[in-house]
Order: structure tokens, then C-alpha cells, then sequence
């Protein structure tokens, strides 16, 4: 279905953060069996952390999960358990991490769900799980909606984001990333995903969505994020910046388009921007409906503490190496 | 009444956009009608003349209703032709001249408009562009060989990729360009130092309508207090929204921005494809002009500096459009 026409446009469906994190979690499951040596662990871990680190530096969720499982792996070590029970622990953390980012997000979704009201008109960019969820619920108590999603180039899976919407049963106006603000006065609300949300309620999410944030509160729309709290950054605690990786013309053309333009043809390509908190209204979370400003709030509650006592990843990283060495 | 051929292929060419960009279709419509007054062969008594040349203006005017600068090139031409007296040759000679005359401006304009712009542009700078305007490439590339521009910035636009078109005049001056996805244009904005765009029509409270995108740029560059310039020559000024008129935004086939395929495939999703959108005039810093740097406030002194006569002819009417025809009675 003119896929040759989509290939030239740049189309190139990308992970969300969800399908990327349990795609992690099912390459480590693969990956820490049949090891017989604290050695290959540790190694096989340090390639995970590489591949995540290189791939999406970004998907807080991700670092969150190898996090603790580099944690686990420590305490084992710590703990002179055998290898065997070690790869027992790690197998039985990652299966409590596939559960739980797939019923925290359908939490998230259906908390979000209930700001979607009879008779609104939502815009979405990109493409996110938990935001997909959300409408399905919307759907089983038949609200009526209608929906808007940008084409969301680079990638343009905003195209298959409006194709999810319609099969679920709602009406769908895609237009493209330039004509937000040409619509913007008809819609009601601004519905989106995250990569991650940093402690001081930022949400870094696919490019445009900071574009799209900035518009709305221009015209007094308001924006919900959809992001359960295994997407909150720890890191940034620590003054970390969130990465935010780059491509370049792969991602909006094919190569046979290229070669049509000049020889010193040059794109910056960002995939991700970081929206800041006073353009984002609520975060919907599995424990609730939170604004980006109570983040803090939330992470005291869930770690008992703030700040939250919990090792840079980086660190553990190190401290593992030096103790397999 | 006998239309020469060349100026219905003139007429086709603009509706069917072959002819495309506002400069382009002003000097079509000039063109058009200096032929028309060289081919014409009917009676030679002046008001047969004024007759068939009132109907030629209507009929390219009708070719293309949105755009502004095709009235406005014809009623550069027509005014001319209407204050003038003489007889069929004298008149014939009036046309003539002076769409040479607005052909030749319009040509200057550009160049004006870079020079005078790109005095605007502080040294060092990076510049961000949306679409393609041959007055804002002409703004950067002056600017460039002033060596005051570092790097620009051109977003792809979708769904024409007119973004490209700039890519390639601005590399071919040598200028660096990058070019970025339109959802990157916050991304960016904190290296910017000037947006220069170009303009479709300029209304009378010095609101700008230009290709889609345009008014998120300058809000995103408003919030990180970038200047925006907007590159315009004076034609593209529209006298019929002094008295109100909306400036009509065209909504464009879906197939622009995915196949047909894609659409036959998806029929509970609608594509909407609008062609322009309007930049508020608080958005704009200022309005770079043949005559001039002008705040967008100051547009309406434009509009009646330069079309005081179409607008005391809309105003009149009290409709958008002048007929050329009706105006013959008088």
C-alpha cells in the first residue's frame, strides 16, 4: 500500500519506550541463560547496558530496569550466592519487570482516561503505548471522541498511530507536523507519551512534542503526558542531562532521494526534545493524576525517601567490574 | 471577444500551478496582459480596447482567487490603463510599459529587499527559514556574502519539501544550510539568532499568511525571543482585507501528504492538507519591504501608499474583488 512511496518519505516505525523496554527485557532473558561464570554475566550485563546506553540513552525505563538488575546481580555477589541462583533472581526480576510495565502503563492509561470527556477533541503526536491504551479505554465506556494525530516526522508514525485509532472505532484527522497551530483552536486536549519525565517534571518525548506543548498552552489547551513512574528519570537527580539522540537524512528520506539533492546536503535529525513543566498539565501515572511540578512528591512516596537512595548506574556498573576483576 | 492563445496558456499555467510562487504569478499576470494589448485586434476605437482589456484582467484574476499578488500585479497594470487617455495605440503603449515597469520592479524587489534585510541580520548569526521565498534566500545569501551568517537552518516543509528547494539555492551561494524535520523547529530555536520567512499576502493589520507552519516557527521563536523577519515585497499586500475580507486559506488534495493507496486503504481516516497558515503581527518583528523596513503595524500605510486606488474601488463595491468590467460604465 504504497509502502515504496512511504520508504521515500522516511518512514521507519521506532519502538515506542514500552515495546522498546520489554524488547530489552526479552533479549536479557535470552541472553543470562546458560552461563556458568560470574565472568559472562557480568559482561553479558555490561553489553546490555552498551546497546541501551547507544540505541535509546533516553528510555529512563530501560535504565530504571537494567538498574536494578545490575542491583540484584551486586546483592547476589555481595551475597556469595552461586551462579545459578543469581541467574534465578535475575530471571525472576525481569519477569516481575515485564508485569509490571505492562499493567503500571494500562494503570496509567486508565487514569488518563478519565480526562478524556463526551465530546472531545484530542491531538496526539507520535506514537505511545500507554496513549493508545488510554483511547481503548476511552472506548470500552463509549465516550465520544475525536482525534487528531500528526504525521510526527522523523519516523512518521503518526500514520499508524491514526490507523490504531480508527480501528478502535474513533475518528481520525491526521495532518502534518506544520499544522498544529492551524488546528489547535479545535482541539480540546493534547494527549501524549514519554520517553521519560525528569525529577523536575520535564518530559522528553519524540520531537515536536515541545513544539506541540508550546502551542497549546498559547491557546490555553491543555496537555497530558501518559508515563508510568518506572519512565521517571532517577538520574537527572544527580545533574544529569537526559541524552537526546540524533540521526541524520535516513530518517526522512530514502537513499535514492538523497542522491537527488546536492552532494553537501546536510540534515540534523533530533528524535527527542525535552518539554518543559509549565507546558505539560498533568502526568498520568499509575498512582494518579500528578502535575509535573509534584514529581518529587511522588518519588517519596514510591522510595520512602527524598531524595531516593538509589546508585547511579554508571557506579553499579563500575562497582561490578571491579569486583568480577 | 478573440483571447490570444498565449495569454490563455498564461491563464492555464497559474490555475493549474505550473506557474507557481507569488513573484512568479504577478509577473505571469503582467506578461499576460502586455500580450493581450500587443495581439489585440479588434475595433480600433478606445473603448472596444478598454472593453476587451477590463476582461482580460478579470478573466486572470479568476485564475487563482487566493493569491494576492495576481490582482495586485493587474491592478498595477489596469490602474494605469484606466487613468490614461489617448487613443487605441496611446493606450496600447500605457499597458505595455507599464507591466515592463512592474516586471522590472518586481525583479528589483528582490534585490532591495536582500540588501535591505540583511543590514537587519547581526554578525555572526545563525538564521532559521521555512519553506522557500526567493526574497528571504535573497535576505541570507546578501547577508552571507556580508559575512554576517554563520549557518541557517532550513526546515523540509512538508508535505511540498519546498525546504529542499532552499537547501539547494542557499548551498549552491555557499551558504551552510542544515536542514531539520518541521517538528525540530523548537529543538533548534535556542541557536537561532533570525528567522527569515517570506510571505504569501500581507493583511492590513499586518498579519502574515504564508505556507503552513510559518506561525509556529515565529511562536517558537517569540518564546526564545528570536527576531522574526519576514521578507515581502509590496505586492504581496491585500487590499480587500482592509475592509474585512478574510484571507481565504486553501485546503490542498490529501495525496499531497500520503499515497492514494494509503488513503483508499484508511477510509475512517481524513488527511487534511491546508496550504497557509496566519502569523499574528505581535509574532512579527518586522516586515522587510523594496521600500523599506516596516513594523506589520505600519502595514495599512503601505496599503494605502501603494493601492490607495483598489482600495477606494473595494471599499465602493464593498466587495473583495474588483470586476474590471464594471468598471467601464463610469
Amino acid at each position: 500500500m504504497g509502502m515504496e512511496y512511504l520508504r521515500k518519505l522516511g518512514f521507519y516505525l521506532m519502538d515506542t519506550g514500552t515495546e522498546y523496554t520489554l524488547k530489552i527485557i526479552n533479549e536479557a532473558r535470552k541472553k543470562f541463560t546458560n552461563i556458568t561464570d560470574y565472568k559472562t554475566l557480568f559482561r553479558f550485563y555490561e553489553e546490555i547496558v552498551e546497546e541501551v546506553n547507544h540505541e535509546r540513552p533516553a528510555s529512563a525505563q530501560t535504565i530504571n530496569m537494567l538498574r536494578d538488575l545490575g542491583k540484584t546481580i551486586l546483592d547476589g555477589i555481595y551475597e556469595n550466592l552461586s551462579i545459578g541462583k543469581i541467574l534465578e533472581k535475575i530471571i525472576s526480576s525481569l519477569d516481575f519487570w515485564e508485569r509490571r510495565i505492562i499493567e503500571e502503563c494500562n494503570e496509567a492509561a486508565h487514569i488518563a482516561s478519565r480526562r478524556l470527556v463526551d465530546g472531545d477533541v484530542i491531538l496526539t503526536h507520535s506514537r505511545s503505548t500507554c496513549v493508545l491504551k488510554a483511547i481503548e479505554y476511552a472506548k470500552k465506556e463509549d465516550k465520544r471522541l475525536i482525534f487528531y494525530t500528526t504525521e510526527s516526522r522523523p519516523g512518521m508514525e503518526g500514520l499508524v498511530t491514526a490507523e490504531k485509532i480508527s480501528s478502535i472505532g474513533y475518528p481520525v484527522k491526521l495532518i502534518v507536523d506544520s499544522a498544529v497551530r492551524y488546528f489547535m483552536k479545535d482541539i480540546d486536549k493534547v494527549l501524549v507519551g514519554a520517553e521519560a519525565v525528569a525529577v523536575n517534571g520535564a518530559v522528553v518525548s519524540k520531537v515536536g512534542t515541545s513544539l506541540i506543548s508550546l502551542i497549546a498552552n498559547e491557546a490555553r489547551v491543555r496537555v497530558f503526558v501518559v508515563a508510568p513512574i518506572t519512565k521517571f528519570d532517577i538520574e537527572t537527580l544527580f545533574g544529569e542531562l537526559v541524552e537526546l539522540p540524533e540521526s541524520d537524512w535516513r530518517r526522512l528520506m530514502s537513499p535514492d532521494v538523497l542522491a537527488s539533492l546536492p552532494e553537501n546536503y546536510i540534515a540534523r535529525v533530533p528524535m527527542f526534545d525535552v518539554t518543559p513543566p509549565q507546558y505539560i498539565d498533568g502526568i498520568a501515572t499509575e498512582r494518579g493524576l500528578f502535575a509535573p511540578q509534584a514529581i518529587p512528591v511522588v518519588l517519596k512516596d514510591v522510595y520512602g525517601k527524598w531524595p531516593p537512595e538509589v546508585p547511579e548506574l554508571d557506579e553499579l556498573v563500575k562497582k561490578i567490574r571491579v569486583i568480577v576483576r | 471577444m478573440k483571447v490570444p492563445d498565449k495569454v490563455l496558456e498564461i491563464a492555464e499555467a497559474i490555475r493549474s500551478m505550473r506557474i507557481r510562487g507569488a513573484g512568479r504569478i504577478a509577473r505571469a499576470a503582467a506578461e499576460a496582459l502586455k500580450i493581450a494589448a500587443l495581439e489585440y485586434s479588434g475595433p480600433l476605437d478606445e473603448k472596444s480596447f478598454r472593453k476587451y482589456m477590463a476582461h482580460i484582467a478579470d478573466l486572470i484574476i479568476s485564475t487563482r482567487p487566493t493569491a494576492v499578488s495576481l490582482p495586485n500585479a493587474v491592478y498595477y497594470v489596469m490602474y494605469r490603463l484606466l487613468t490614461s487617455h489617448g487613443d487605441v495605440n496611446e493606450l496600447r503603449e500605457v499597458v505595455i510599459n507599464t507591466a515592463d515597469r512592474f516586471i522590472q520592479e518586481s525583479i528589483d524587489a528582490v534585490r532591495k529587499i536582500g540588501e535591505i534585510g540583511a543590514r537587519r541580520i547581526k554578525n555572526n548569526s545563525v538564521i532559521l527559514t521555512h519553506c522557500h521565498s526567493t526574497a528571504a534566500v535573497s535576505v541570507i545569501t546578501t547577508a552571507y556574502r556580508m559575512g554576517k551568517v554563520v549557518k541557517v537552518y532550513s526546515t523540509e516543509t512538508r508535505p511540498f519539501f519546498q525546504g529542499r528547494i532552499t537547501a539547494r539555492y542557499l548551498l549552491e551561494a555557499g551558504v551552510p544550510v542544515i536542514q531539520i524535520p518541521d517538528s525540530a523547529v523548537r529543538y533548534v530555536m535556542h541557536e537561532v539568532d533570525h528567522v527569515v520567512v517570506g510571505a504569501d499576502t500581507i493583511a492590513s493589520n499586518g498579519a502574515v499568511v504564508n505556507k503552513i507552519g510559518t506561525s509556529q516557527v515565529a511562536l517558537a521563536a517569540h518564546e526564545a525571543r528570536v527576531r522574526v523577519f519576514v521578507a515581502a515585497e509590496t505586492y504581496k499586500f491585500s487590499p480587500s482585507t482592509v475592509i474585512g475580507e478574510l484571507v481565504p486559506i486553501e485546503m490542498r488534495p490529501p495525496e499531497e501528504i500520503v499515497p492514494r493507496e494509503w488513503i483508499e486503504s484508511h477510509q475512517g481516516i481524513e488527511v487534511l492538507n491546508p496550504a497557509f497558515d496566519v502569523t499574528p503581527p505581535e509574532y512579527i518583528d518586522a516586515i522587510i519591504t523594496e521600500i523599506g523596513v516596516i513594523p506589520p503595524q505600519a502595514a495599512i500605510l503601505v496599503l494605502m501608499d501603494r493601492m490607495g486606488w483598489a482600495l477606494s474601488k473595494l471599499k465602493q463595491g464593498e466587495i473583495g474583488k474588483i470586476f474590471f468590467e464594471e468598471t467601464l460604465e463610469e
